[in-house]
Order: C-alpha cells, then sequence, then structure tokens
C-alpha cells in the first residue's frame, strides 16, 4: 500500500511556518471576541438556526475526544458565509475559544474577501488562508502546502468540494475541487469529515442565505482509501468524499419530499 | 517519441476539455491551458490522467503544479517518458 504522505509537500519554509503560528496566535488571543462576535451575529442579527445543533456539538465532540488524528472538513457550498455557519453547527463559539485548533482553518476566495485590506485583516485574524480559485497552479499548491502543514499539526481545516458557489444550487458535480483529496491523501491519518448543510429556504446559490433561514445540517466522518500513487490516488480521495457528499444531498431532498 | 509527436497528442487531449475552440485552433506551446484555452480548472485533473493513460506514465501532484501551458504539459511528458 503506498504510504499516505507526500514527501514534497511535508515541508513548507520556515518563514511560512512562523507567519502560520503567528496568525494562530493573533488569532487565538482575539478569539475571545471574534469566535462569540460571529456566533452573535449568527444567531441574533441574521437570525439564522441549526436544526438539532446541540446532537450534531455532541458528535463533534465525540469525533475530537474519540482521536487527535487531523480532520479536514469538506462541505457543498451555496453561500459566502457557509464556513462560518458550518463551524458553528459543529462546535459552538465559546468551545472553540478552549479548543482553538479546531476551529477550521478556512479557503476563502481572494477576490471575495481579501481584496481590500481590512478584508486581508479579518480573514488573518479568523484562521482563513485566501486563495485564488482556478489561479496559476504554483499559487494553488502553495495554499495547499500551508494546509497540509496545518493538518499535519492536528489542526482542522475546512474546504468546499466544489471549490466555488455551486450554481446549479445541488452538488455541482463539474466543478469538484481536487485539492480536497490531495490534502487528505497527503496527510497521516487524515479522517474526512463530510458536511451537508442547506437553509430550509435555500433554492439555489446566493451571497447571503434569507435571513431567520433554519439550517439542516448532517456529517459523516470516514477515512478515504486507495492503492493508487500520484494524481490518481487524489483523485481517488476526492471521488470518494464527493460520493458520500451526493449519497447526502439525495437524502437530504429524500427526507423533503 | 519527438517533441512535435508529443505535442499534437497533448492537444488533441487538451482539445476534449478546452472551451475555447478558436484559440485551440492557433495554439502553441506558451498557450496556457486554464486562461487561454479556457480549461476549467477542476478539469485540469482530467486532462493529466488522460496524459498518464495516453503515455503510460504517472504524475505526482507535485508534478501536475508546474502544468500551465501547453509546453510545460509536454517538458513533463518528455521528461516522463525519457
Amino acid at each position: 500500500m503506498p504510504e499516505n504522505t507526500s514527501p514534497a509537500m511535508s515541508e513548507i519554509p520556515f518563514r511560512a511556518r512562523a507567519t502560520l503560528w503567528i496568525q494562530r496566535e493573533v488569532g487565538r488571543v482575539l478569539s475571545i471576541f471574534w469566535i462569540p462576535a460571529s456566533a452573535f451575529a449568527l444567531r441574533f442579527v441574521t437570525r439564522y438556526r441549526i436544526k438539532n445543533a446541540s446532537h450534531l456539538r455532541k458528535r463533534f465532540r465525540a469525533l475530537v475526544r474519540e482521536s487527535d488524528e487531523p480532520i479536514l472538513i469538506c462541505a457543498n457550498h451555496l453561500t459566502m458565509v457557509d464556513s462560518m455557519l458550518v463551524a458553528w453547527a459543529l462546535g459552538g463559539s465559546w468551545w472553540y475559544v478552549f479548543n482553538y485548533r479546531r476551529m477550521p482553518w478556512n479557503l476563502p476566495e481572494y477576490r471575495n474577501f481579501a481584496s481590500l485590506w481590512i478584508g486581508r485583516a479579518a480573514v488573518w485574524v479568523t484562521k482563513c488562508i485566501p486563495i485564488k480559485r482556478g489561479g496559476r497552479r504554483e499559487e494553488v499548491s502553495r495554499v495547499l502546502k500551508r494546509v497540509r502543514y496545518l493538518l499535519s499539526r492536528g489542526e482542522t481545516a475546512l474546504i468546499f468540494a466544489e471549490g466555488g458557489r455551486s450554481r446549479t444550487g445541488r452538488i455541482q458535480l463539474d466543478s469538484i475541487a481536487h485539492g480536497m483529496g490531495r490534502l487528505a491523501s497527503s496527510v497521516r491519518g487524515c479522517r474526512a469529515l463530510v458536511v451537508y448543510m442547506r437553509g430550509d429556504r435555500q433554492r439555489t446559490w446566493s451571497t447571503v442565505p434569507a435571513f431567520g433561514d433554519s439550517f439542516y445540517v448532517d456529517f459523516e466522518v470516514f477515512r478515504p482509501h486507495s492503492e493508487r500513487t500520484g494524481v490518481r490516488r487524489s483523485r481517488e480521495y476526492t471521488q470518494q468524499i464527493v460520493d458520500r457528499l451526493v449519497r447526502m444531498e439525495e437524502k437530504y431532498f429524500a427526507r423533503r419530499k | 517519441m519527438s517533441r512535435e509527436e508529443i505535442f499534437a497528442k497533448v492537444m488533441e487531449i487538451i482539445g476534449r476539455y478546452a472551451k475555447n475552440r478558436e484559440i485551440l485552433e492557433g495554439a502553441s506551446e506558451g498557450t496556457n491551458i486554464l486562461e487561454d484555452l479556457k480549461v476549467n480548472s477542476a478539469r485540469l485533473v482530467d486532462v493529466i490522467l488522460d496524459f498518464e493513460d495516453e503515455f503510460d506514465i504517472e504524475v505526482a501532484d507535485e508534478d501536475a503544479d508546474a502544468v500551465n501551458t501547453v509546453g510545460d504539459a509536454v517538458t513533463l511528458i518528455e521528461a516522463k517518458i525519457a
């Protein structure tokens, strides 16, 4: 069986490691403000509600207690605040303040969130590494190497299965992000936590969900596997994650009938 | 296999995924696969897997990162089959 690590991705320069450490620690110190404030805004300003939140959080905490191994959260993507909602659904605010490494690192689109200095500052504090989707391969690879490094240190990361928001409102199979399988296959012991989330009033993609919407959230955890190597191995990992996500979406729509 | 032969096969494979047919017609080694030929970045993996099948090679994720232009793809394949 092939080794579950990719040597070329195992190291990033010292400068990058130091920068990530500073980013993490500044974010951690400030987390007492930004995490509860984010949760407050979701709950009381936009009046969003996660159905079954306490059950979801119990399951997630049990998962974290069960093993220290890294978790790559792979979710469907319909709105620009999905990463906040997924994190909120799984952990709750104060729990993250005291379990900061379980607050997922996120890869927002640079053009949406980091083109202005204020946006760059905000995403830097809130555990984000902006990425230019569809940008130069070396740039995308540089970001993935950083996430790979963080995962290998026991951090949690969130990546959207479709790269961008689904233009069809369903899992968009023609725009699946290969980076997801690449990360999962290159980090030893990495578990894929597949999340399907959808607001009751979410018909298709949008900037933000409708105010006051209630969200169905479900997740499954598994370890993708493959006997292959190279790109084909990453591709098989990606496919296994996507297959799960598609099944979860089918389950969601079957329940709504 | 000569570089020209590799180029021809690479173009045939990329042609299956390229959205910009006009630029595809006159593509050279300097043509960018994503930006000029408008191959969806998600489909670049399919292009690489087709290279693997066509040339009986194996490509690592890191090797694939270096593929931006048609010429990069030809150079990668040339090195793999050498």
